[in-house]
């Protein structure tokens, strides 16, 4: 599952998923360190097996004066459906507002009604639907609909890279 | 660990974050789902075929933290684990991302790879041009 560019369309598509699948979709946010993996100069590649502990030793010295890069993955994943959305980022800078952001994707896991005001006009839905059992299936169709937008994702990263490409050309120029 | 309360699961996750700085290697994972254990959501019905779409009254969040320790370092392994009710999701947010800034050091805290990037947007345009 690719990663999604932006932190605003992985918020965008997990309230999605959160929307229709509230019940079984989980958020994980993975915070992890490693060293950034430096690289072997030949010798040390071409070196005997028998140098090879020597080398490890070496290698390890280097790396501990090395400090340790922090990366941060977001994870949107509904076991029942399949779905996985993720966004992964580097950036100090970030975290403070994705965290917020998970506290406002806590709104439809907790059934809370979204803040803005287009929710508000499909408050009545249920109401009716509880009645007649006519809301049930235009539920079913958001939920399609949100499952269904998730592929849609990948081409649109797919225009960004492609764009990328062009301002490239117009610098050669 | 049973369940904590909110105020110590954020002083539990600030030790948690604080023992992987100066690490070379490690992982914390964060996890909050919904909580639906003994909630009494009722159950669905063919007029109502999904009725946790729209429950009842709103549902407590879950929220989990452990540092993924498994195998042989089992015994290091924390798990921690708090309920957030509906009406202290804003506040427990706020907390939980300052909780979480303090602690994730490692993170880069500013872009240091314009150069870098630079560099190699020319080599590519010198193959374009070729």
């Amino acid at each position: 599952m690719p990663y999604y560019a932006t932190s605003q369309e992985w918020i965008r598509q997990s309230q999605l998923l959160l929307e229709a699948r509230p019940t079984t979709t989980r958020i994980t946010t993975k915070y992890s360190l490693k060293v950034p993996q430096m690289r072997k100069p030949k010798t040390a590649s071409s070196s005997k097996p028998a140098l090879t502990p020597a080398a490890a030793e070496s290698t390890a010295a280097t790396s501990s004066s090395k400090p340790a890069r922090g990366s941060l993955i977001l994870k949107t994943y509904d076991p029942v459906s399949g779905v996985t959305l993720k966004y992964k980022t580097s950036k100090a800078a970030e975290v403070s507002r994705l965290i917020q952001s998970l506290g406002k994707l806590s709104r439809p896991m907790a059934g809370l009604p979204e803040l803005k005001d287009e929710v508000m006009t499909d408050a009545p839905v249920p109401a009716e639907g509880g009645g007649s059992g006519a809301g049930t299936p235009a539920v079913e169709k958001s939920e399609a609909a949100a499952v269904g937008q998730k592929p849609q994702g990948a081409p649109a990263q797919a225009g960004g890279a492609s764009g990328g490409k062009g301002k490239k050309k117009k610098g050669k120029k | 660990m049973g369940v904590l309360s909110n105020d110590e699961f954020f002083a539990k996750l600030g030790e948690l974050l604080e023992g992987c700085k100066g690490k070379s290697r490690g992982s914390i994972f964060l996890t909050q789902k919904r909580l639906s254990y003994e909630q009494d959501i009722p159950e669905p019905t063919s007029e109502n075929v999904l009725p946790d779409l729209h429950p009842p009254r709103p549902l407590p969040v879950l929220i989990r933290a452990t540092n993924g320790k498994a195998g042989d370092k089992r015994k290091e392994r924390v798990k921690l684990s708090t309920i957030v009710e509906p009406h202290a999701i804003p506040e427990f947010f706020t907390k939980y991302a300052d909780v979480c800034k303090m602690g994730m050091a490692a993170l880069k805290p500013r872009d240091r790879s314009k150069r870098k990037t630079k560099g190699k947007k020319k080599k590519t345009t010198l193959v374009l041009a070729s």
